[in-house]
């Protein structure tokens, strides 16, 4: 493991990819879910909930992975943008529920 | 990160684990003893010894109770902050509440009041609550610390670090840790099968360390996975408030949607209106439970927009006979007391959520699960410290040559964790019964003998881990569980000295609450024992290594944990 040890600039981006950007991906991940199952006819608290039981798992998913996956610039490009863009969209789906 | 799945997540395992470890130990021992908080809560307020009560008669007792219920002395000094000025001299009571479960001899009521000048918040509130004996209807003495239910289950999700939920969110960051934990342990290990039949204590320390580790690990795997997950979703409003933020405006809209469905008030009316009767109401719920197949008594009952035209009345049933815990409530309208809505069947993601939440929170009748709990988390704790171990024992000789003092800060930390955590829980159960009864802020003072003694503790382990600069046995663990075993015989002791109801006494009168309390410590007093003499043993052999046992056979199932 030597000679490949990551750089501590590494470690420290693979942690807050892990962190900040799980958090983001699931925090996009459950809203967009929400307002889905809002737009199908669930009602709110239904919905919340069935993405609350989701967003757990798929948060230990993104953590690991961004642990595993090769490059650190995809893990946040596919954390950070994912949730970014799925925040976006379930505003603006939140938009025609109104 | 590294060129192997297996590397990577090996170095996510030990680093999150080691970090975020002594978090979890936090979690999953004070989480062992929130099993029997009731239990504790009882051996620690001796006036409230006797059998378990249901909800008595609204009607003829908890109504004059309600009244005399005063706002939190601190929560009107926080409101006035708030405010920015005086709050008004009589603040109007929103709603009141009394909540008990089958093993609650006492009844706990609570009301909000509502903070009717804070510009801010039209929905400023503030809290009061009393504990009543429902046999006479006398109301305890406010300053009776419930440390079970009050001090030692609060602890293990909210680490008491209530500015701005930061506890909440560090014991989340910890869950999360144990789901990765146990996720990159497999990956690690992939010999499942193989580790639940292999201990081998003989060998020398890394190697029987480990190897408990690993057991430890394995046996309740699934166990281990569903507390974490479940603690998760049970707080999964706090670590997600996508519904108080961003979906607010939907989430709003949906609530004055069901609420409206449900036919309940969502804001008082301003007409005033006495209540109908309550008991009335409660025999209609429990007919209703009994014709749905599933009679019961009443856990929770809450009288919401008091006084009020608009006031109504929702009685939920005790979980008692299932895991799933639902309130099956039906709420009623206030005045005239006719039913308003009766909760359907939960929704399938619903029922998935209680059924997790109840199996986590237990209000379930069953005492050897109840028990087996309580091993569940105990072996989460020895997991949690063979980790500490084999951390330490895998690099102390390597910082001991180069002179640095790694291993030496995370073995002081691990004896703080784990033995400097059983003294800080027994300090506050011997202040308990040392304190006057009559001391002006008693619980406060059991809660600093508490934070007191894990703060010795940590000094003791600082200074007694100097051994680490030779790669020898830290003293600190062996004296630490001396220390342990004195507390809890003097816990045992002091019970029986103040109270008089010492284990002849209470086994024979069947009192188990104070009994298995007084059993448990005593069982913890012989292990700790029983622990600093094995320590002792093995301090002398390794002063004298000729006495070492097996050395070398290893280096590669280690390799992997580097």
């Amino acid at each position: 493991m030597t000679d490949t040890s990551p750089s501590a600039a590494e470690i420290a981006s693979r942690v807050a990819a892990a962190l900040l950007g799980g958090y983001g991906f699931v925090w996009g991940f459950a809203s967009l879910g929400i307002v889905l199952g809002v737009a199908a006819g669930l009602p709110y608290e239904e919905a919340q909930t069935l993405l609350f039981l989701l967003a757990f798992l798929l948060l230990l998913a993104a953590f690991c992975w961004a642990f595993v996956a090769h490059s650190v610039a995809r893990v946040w490009a596919v954390l950070a943008g994912g949730g970014a863009a799925m925040t976006g969209a379930a505003w603006l789906v939140q938009r025609t529920l109104l | 990160m590294f060129q192997s799945l297996r590397l990577s997540m090996a170095w996510l395992h030990t680093w999150f684990g080691l970090v975020l470890g002594y978090v979890l130990m936090i979690c999953f021992f004070f989480g062992s003893l929130s099993v029997f908080d009731r239990e504790i809560d009882r051996w620690a307020i001796p006036e409230t010894r006797f059998a378990p009560q249901t909800m008595p008669s609204y009607d003829r007792m908890l109504a004059a109770i309600f009244p005399r219920i005063e706002p939190e002395a601190e929560e009107l000094d926080a409101a006035r902050a708030r405010v920015g000025g005086p709050l008004p001299a009589e603040l109007p009571v929103m709603n009141w509440s009394a909540y008990t479960t089958h093993r609650d001899p006492v009844l706990a009521l609570f009301a909000e009041f509502a903070v009717t000048n804070n510009p801010n918040d039209p929905y400023d509130h503030v809290h009061g609550h009393v504990t009543v004996d429902p046999r006479s209807g006398a109301v305890l003495p406010h300053d009776r610390l419930k440390i079970g239910s009050e001090f030692f289950y609060p602890m293990h999700y909210s680490l008491h670090l209530h500015w701005k939920n930061l506890g909440y969110w560090i014991v989340g960051l910890a869950a999360l840790a144990m789901l990765a934990a146990l996720v990159s342990g497999v990956v690690i290990h992939r010999k499942l099968f193989a580790e639940l039949f292999t201990f081998r204590p003989a060998k020398r320390t890394g190697r029987s360390v480990l190897d408990l580790h690993n057991l430890t690990g394995v046996v309740a795997l699934p166990f281990h996975f569903v507390f974490a997950l479940s603690g998760l979703t049970i707080f999964a409003a706090i670590y997600l408030p996508v519904g108080s933020t961003m979906l607010e405006p939907l989430a709003m809209k949906h609530a004055a949607i069901a609420a409206e469905a449900r036919g309940l008030a969502f804001l008082p009316s301003d007409e005033k209106a006495p209540l109908a009767s309550v008991d009335a109401m409660v025999a209609e719920a429990k007919r209703r439970w009994a014709a749905r197949g599933m009679p019961g008594e009443v856990g929770f009952l809450h009288v919401n927009h008091v006084g009020d035209r608009n006031s109504h009345v929702s009685i939920y049933r005790a979980g008692s006979d299932r895991v799933a815990l639902v309130g099956q409530a039906v709420h009623f309208d206030g005045p005239s007391g006719r039913v308003l809505h009766e909760e359907p069947p939960q929704a399938p993601a619903s029922a998935i959520n209680d059924f997790l939440t109840g199996l986590h929170l237990q209000h379930f009748e069953h005492w050897l699960l109840r028990w087996l709990y309580v091993l569940g988390g105990l072996t989460g704790c020895a997991c949690i410290a063979t980790g500490f171990l084999f951390f330490v024992e895998k690099r102390k000789r390597r910082h001991a040559a180069a002179g640095r003092s790694g291993a030496r800060v995370v073995d002081a930390l691990g004896v703080t964790a784990v033995t400097g955590m059983v003294i800080a829980a027994l300090a506050i159960l011997v202040a308990n019964r040392l304190l006057p009864a009559d001391l002006p802020h008693r619980g406060g003072w059991e809660e600093a003998a508490f934070w007191g003694a894990w703060l010795l503790a940590f000094g003791h382990a600082a200074w007694r881990t100097a051994a680490l600069r030779e790669a020898r046995i830290a003293p600190a663990w062996r004296e630490q569980c001396w220390a342990i075993a004195a507390l809890a015989v003097l816990a045992v002791v002091l019970n029986a000295a103040t109270t008089g109801d010492h284990l002849l006494h209470t086994v024979a009168a069947g009192q188990w609450p104070v009994a298995g309390v007084d059993l448990a410590l005593l069982a913890s007093a012989a292990l700790a024992a029983l622990a600093a003499r094995r320590l002792r043993r093995r301090e002398r052999a390794v002063a004298d290594p000729a006495g070492v046992a097996g050395t070398t056979d290893t280096a590669t199932t280690e390799a992997a944990h580097a």
